[in-house]
């Protein structure tokens, strides 16, 4: 097998994102050739290199950057059947929307900068994927950090995009903390931190759990999960390719798939009930929160929670590969309702309120049409994508307990919810504002990647489970429908959440949530993450900063200048007399190290 | 192989300490042209230097007066301050027209830098190597004084004394304890006050928390070349020797740097985000990211092991080139709108998206993201922290969080959101010229390429 390949692969974009960000910076479209260019060469590439991989062939390479003492700095590969299937799942999505944002983009005046931010994005994620070890991991993990960062703030004179940006960076960092430690604990306890070495290890000595639940750190900063979530559905702030971006192929995704990756580390009893309980606490809670939003993307970023809390369950219930399997999924549909919601806001001139809809089914037939196909998938409709993975992890849910198979009931109950009240509120009914009025279509570059990620790949993906490249990814044989419990409460939720949703925001010209319960709607509304980590910013952590500020001028700077302004001359007059005297520098000596030492127990006793 | 060029070494210090005197003696009058000429002929045997040092490595340096000679940190900070120098002394050039003196200015600054490269050629495994890098210390740190004295911003004169103060203090207790040791690092043994005396003397001139209080006005207050080169290149003369000296032979002062060390990264990491002074915040920052630079030299000695003492080593380079290029690009900023206030920014990215960019990467540099060399000093430091208790590798690496909120605030303050209204009353702010692109991006450069080829440096450690 040829690393060259992969060589390839993984340095276009980074080729892509320095041309476009360094000298096609004002030439916006030669930037987005350049960028689509080389998405849509990565995906082939990808496609190839999965091709002529033989099922249980692994690929590696390895290049050591340097030493830091014993500590070797080293990057490389490790691909196996599993990597290269997510290779051409992150090339594949994501190419489509690069091509997406050519016509979403036409008209931005950043677009150098926009298209170098969406490569280095490919380039940083593509890495993740590629790393054979924790220290490349992370390495391209905290670029995946900046890149997010970098595009999030794309329209940066807006204030929330300013903020957003800056919280999505820092409670990525806040994971990555967790994750810095546990890279550490690895090469403490095991003296490496490649994958493969470090599972031969972990083989012969399990991993306390303390490992377990710092590595899972990262998991929950860069997937969003419980409490630091709250990143996720500001990172809306993002153009919409962006967002699907995020969402579908790339960021949250990454955290999945190295939990994946190292199940072996957080295979702990005590952070699989956490990362159990947290993730489908969040997918039912996210779910019902999606409904008192008004905006379409916040209630798709909600609905992305949801599906992230329904992948941590997944992992908690010691699942990892119905988990991956759950995100591949969710990265085709998500991505085309992101797309399908860019469509819908650039047709409707930058309106973004579902409750301003209304009626664009009939001006908008093909984005509708993914749109659907996108939203069923999404709700589990047998045969379509999301059902394969979803419907496994329930079966999985029920046979682990009824607590936990209760909350991702209600999760798939609320999926169904949100999701017929999306397609009511924006696609059916009569238009109920000006800009849904004076819709349009959107032009071919944004509706053929929606044809394909939301027509072709969302209905065919599942299938595609049964084809042989599925045996090299070692991921789970295409299920056969069967009436279980799983999909008793599927259909059911289908049945009673989608329809009963069709039928019930079809009663208001407002929300008829907001109307029937105004209480419950604002209680789903309220951000009380957010409020109490305002809380703790504005009233623990600023207050806290000015007063150690206060004494560290007061004490610190005041006293310690006196001190030394005052003391050490003196000393040091003493001392020089007693040379001159003695001729001692022995004598001198003592008396510098007496004055510094008391100087220093006296700074920290007052500290 | 190296014959070609015997004095290189020689002249990579000399050539900015003799034409910066010439210039402060007899420069009265020259035409600003004519001061420049001499800057870049100053420049020229360093970056010689340089480039023989990244293809050949130290056995490229030579000095046949028998002065000079790299040491694997000598090496690296050599390297370092030649590129460091190169920016401050563009930078000074390129605002030579409005300064008083220009003469005296840019010759101080030439000795500033000569001297500090004076420090890191003298070997520090040799006595008179030693004595040789505490007097080129010397010569730079004076012109330190005076430049900010005369030449500096608000509270220049108070913070001019304290500077003074502190790190003449600083450098005497350190010398006491060089003096008890012999010079020799094998002297320091023999009494347990000696390694104290030289970690707090010379921890005085890295501004090791309690005795940091020089720090954040003398740099504020100081011209952006001279924050640039103390806080990048010379601070780091107390470092080296701490390093040299005092690593490995610790012994009860352990426990004492290890709290210090954590003062730094964690009480002055807090501090940082009370600052509302762009920079203020610079210099504060610069202040606790020594903090991982200590911790990196305190496992290292607590262990035993090289990997705490190159992690540090390479943190020292890389912050150098990221905190001179801050420097900079603060000044940057100060220039087109007259405040460091942060509240009285905003919004400035529509104006100068250059001057952002370069500012955010300068940034993203200092708080340690991959792809800079800040990155591998400071992960390194927290992998060959890996042995210790938890709670000790929890409170050093908070710096990556700590870090990043204060300074994408700043970012977001002074960049992103609507334009100040404030600011959109003054007329054309222009964005940074392709001149003034030169010393972020050489900066900023370099650290991307010990970013991407860590083997840059680390091959020089192995040596």
């Amino acid at each position: 097998m040829d690393v060259s390949l992969l060589h390839w692969i993984l340095l276009l974009p980074l080729g892509a994102a320095a041309l476009c960000g360094l000298i096609l910076r004002r030439a916006g479209a030669a930037a987005a050739i350049v960028s689509i260019g080389s998405a849509l060469a990565g995906s082939v590439l990808a496609l190839r290199f999965l091709g002529t991989l033989a099922p249980g062939q692994v690929v590696s390479w390895n290049l050591e950057l340097g030493r830091l003492g014993e500590t070797v700095l080293n990057v490389g590969y490790h691909v196996d059947g599993r990597s290269a299937l997510m290779l051409f799942i992150v090339t594949f999505v994501g190419a489509w929307i690069h091509l997406f944002s050519w016509g979403y983009m036409r008209d931005d005046g950043a677009r150098g900068r926009y298209f170098a931010g969406l490569s280095l994005f490919m380039f940083s994620i593509l890495g993740i994927v590629l790393a054979n070890g924790l220290v490349m991991t992370f390495v391209f993990w905290e670029l995946v950090g900046f890149c997010s960062y970098m595009l999030i703030a794309h329209y940066f004179d807006k204030d929330f995009a300013a903020a957003a940006s800056k919280k999505a960076f820092i409670a990525n960092r806040v994971g990555d903390l967790g994750f810095i430690l546990g890279i550490a604990g690895c090469l403490s306890a095991y003296g490496t931190t490649d994958f493969a070495a470090l599972q031969a290890a972990v083989a012969a000595k399990p991993a306390p759990a303390l490992l377990g639940f710092l590595l899972l750190g990262a998991f929950i900063g860069k997937s969003a999960q419980f409490p630091l979530h709250v990143w996720l559905t500001d990172a809306m702030a993002g153009p919409t390719p962006v967002s699907a971006l995020i969402h579908a192929a790339t960021m949250v995704a990454a955290g999945v798939f190295l939990m994946a990756r190292i199940f072996f580390l957080i295979n702990n009893e005590a952070v699989l009930q956490f990362c159990l309980w947290s993730g489908a606490g969040m997918a039912a809670l996210a779910g019902l929160c999606a409904l008192a939003q008004t905006d379409i993307k916040k209630s798709l970023a909600y609905s992305t929670l949801a599906h992230l809390g329904i992948m941590g369950a997944a992992l908690g219930l010691g699942h990892p590969e119905l988990a991956l399997l759950h995100m591949a999924m969710h990265a085709c549909f998500k991505a085309t309702l992101f797309l399908g919601a860019g469509s819908v806001i650039h047709g409707c001139h930058h309106e973004q309120d579902m409750l301003r809809m209304g009626g664009l089914a009939r001006k908008m037939p093909v984005t509708f049409a993914a749109f659907l196909v996108a939203t069923l998938s999404n709700c589990a409709v047998p045969f379509l994508a999301g059902w394969y993975s979803k419907d496994a992890i329930l079966e999985a849910a029920h046979a682990h307990g009824a607590g936990v198979f209760a909350l991702l009931a209600v999760a798939a109950l609320a999926t169904c919810l949100y999701s017929g009240r999306m397609i009511r509120l924006v696609f059916l009914g009569a238009p109920r504002g000006e800009a849904a009025e004076h819709a349009h279509e959107s032009p071919w570059t944004m509706l053929l990647p929606l044809a394909v990620l939301g027509l072709g790949y969302s209905v065919i993906a599942g299938t595609y489970l049964g084809f042989p490249a599925a045996s090299v990814a070692a991921l789970p044989a295409p299920m056969h429908f069967h009436l279980g419990a799983a999909s008793i409460v599927g259909l059911g939720s289908l049945a009673l959440g989608f329809l009963g949703a069709l039928w019930f925001y079809g009663r208001s010209q407002g929300d008829a949530l907001r109307d029937a319960a105004p209480g419950l709607y604002r209680a789903l509304e309220r951000r009380w993450m957010d409020e109490l980590y305002e809380l703790y910013l504005t009233k623990v952590q600023q207050p806290a900063a000015e007063i150690i500020a206060f004494l560290d001028l007061a004490l610190v700077n005041g006293l310690a200048g006196k001190v030394i302004g005052a003391g050490i001359p003196a000393l040091l007059g003493a001392a020089s007399r007693r040379l001159f005297h003695t001729g001692s520098i022995r004598a001198t000596a003592a008396w510098f190290a007496i004055g510094a030492a008391l100087i220093a127990a006296l700074l920290l006793g007052i500290l | 192989m190296v014959d070609y060029l015997p004095h290189l070494l020689d002249a990579a210090v000399f050539a900015p300490l003799v034409l910066g005197a010439l210039m402060l003696l007899l420069g009265r009058g020259a035409a600003l042209g004519t001061l420049a000429l001499g800057a870049n002929l100053a420049a020229l045997p360093g970056l010689l230097q340089l480039a023989l040092l990244l293809t050949e490595g130290r056995s490229g340096a030579n000095s046949p007066l028998g002065c000079f000679q790299l040491t694997p940190i000598g090496a690296a900070l050599l390297g370092m301050t030649v590129v460091v120098g190169v920016a401050a002394v563009h930078r000074a050039l390129g605002q030579l027209r409005g300064v008083e003196k220009p003469h005296a200015y840019l010759g101080l600054i030439l000795i500033l830098w000569g001297g500090t490269l004076g420090a890191f050629a003298s070997p520090l495994d040799q006595r008179t190597g030693v004595l040789g890098a505490y007097v080129y210390h010397e010569i730079a740190l004076i012109p330190t004084f005076v430049l900010t004295l005369f030449w500096g911003g608000e509270g220049r004169r108070s913070a001019a004394m304290q500077m003074a103060i502190y790190l003449t203090l600083g450098a005497m207790v350190g010398l006491a304890g060089l003096l008890m040791c012999g010079f020799s690092p094998e002297g320091v043994g023999s009494q347990p006050s000696i390694a104290g005396l030289i970690l707090l003397g010379l921890g005085a001139l890295v501004s090791l928390f309690p005795f940091h209080s020089w720090a954040a006005p003398g740099y504020s207050a100081a011209p952006s070349p001279v924050s640039m080169l103390h806080a990048g290149a010379l601070k780091k003369f107390g470092l080296a020797v701490i390093a040299t000296f005092v690593v490995g032979r610790l012994g009860c002062w352990s426990d004492l740097l290890l709290w210090l060390a954590l003062g730094n990264t964690v009480l002055i990491g807090v501090v940082c985000l009370a600052q509302r002074d762009l920079k203020q915040l610079v210099s504060w920052s610069s202040v606790a990211h020594m903090g991982p630079i200590f911790l990196g030299l305190w496992v290292a000695d607590k262990t035993g092991k090289a990997d705490g003492l190159h992690a540090a080593l390479f943190l020292m380079v890389a912050h150098g080139l990221s905190a001179a290029a801050l420097f900079s690009l603060a000044n940057d900023v100060r220039v087109r709108t007259g405040t460091y206030r942060i509240e009285e920014l905003g919004g400035l990215a529509a104006r100068t998206p250059v001057l952002a960019a370069c500012f955010i990467a300068a940034s993203m540099a200092s708080i340690g993201l991959p792809g800079f060399g800040n990155f591998w000093g400071e992960f390194g430091v927290f992998l060959a922290l890996r042995d210790q208790p938890l709670w000790i590798q929890l409170a050093a690496a908070s710096t990556v969080v700590v870090s990043a909120t204060y300074m994408l605030r700043a970012v977001a303050a002074t960049f992103l959101g609507p334009l100040n209204p404030e600011l959109a009353k003054r007329e054309a702010i222009a964005d940074l010229g392709w001149s003034e692109r030169l010393a972020p991006l050489l900066l900023l450069g370099a650290s991307v390429a010990l970013g991407f080829n860590p083997s840059i440096l680390t091959r020089l450690f192995a040596q």
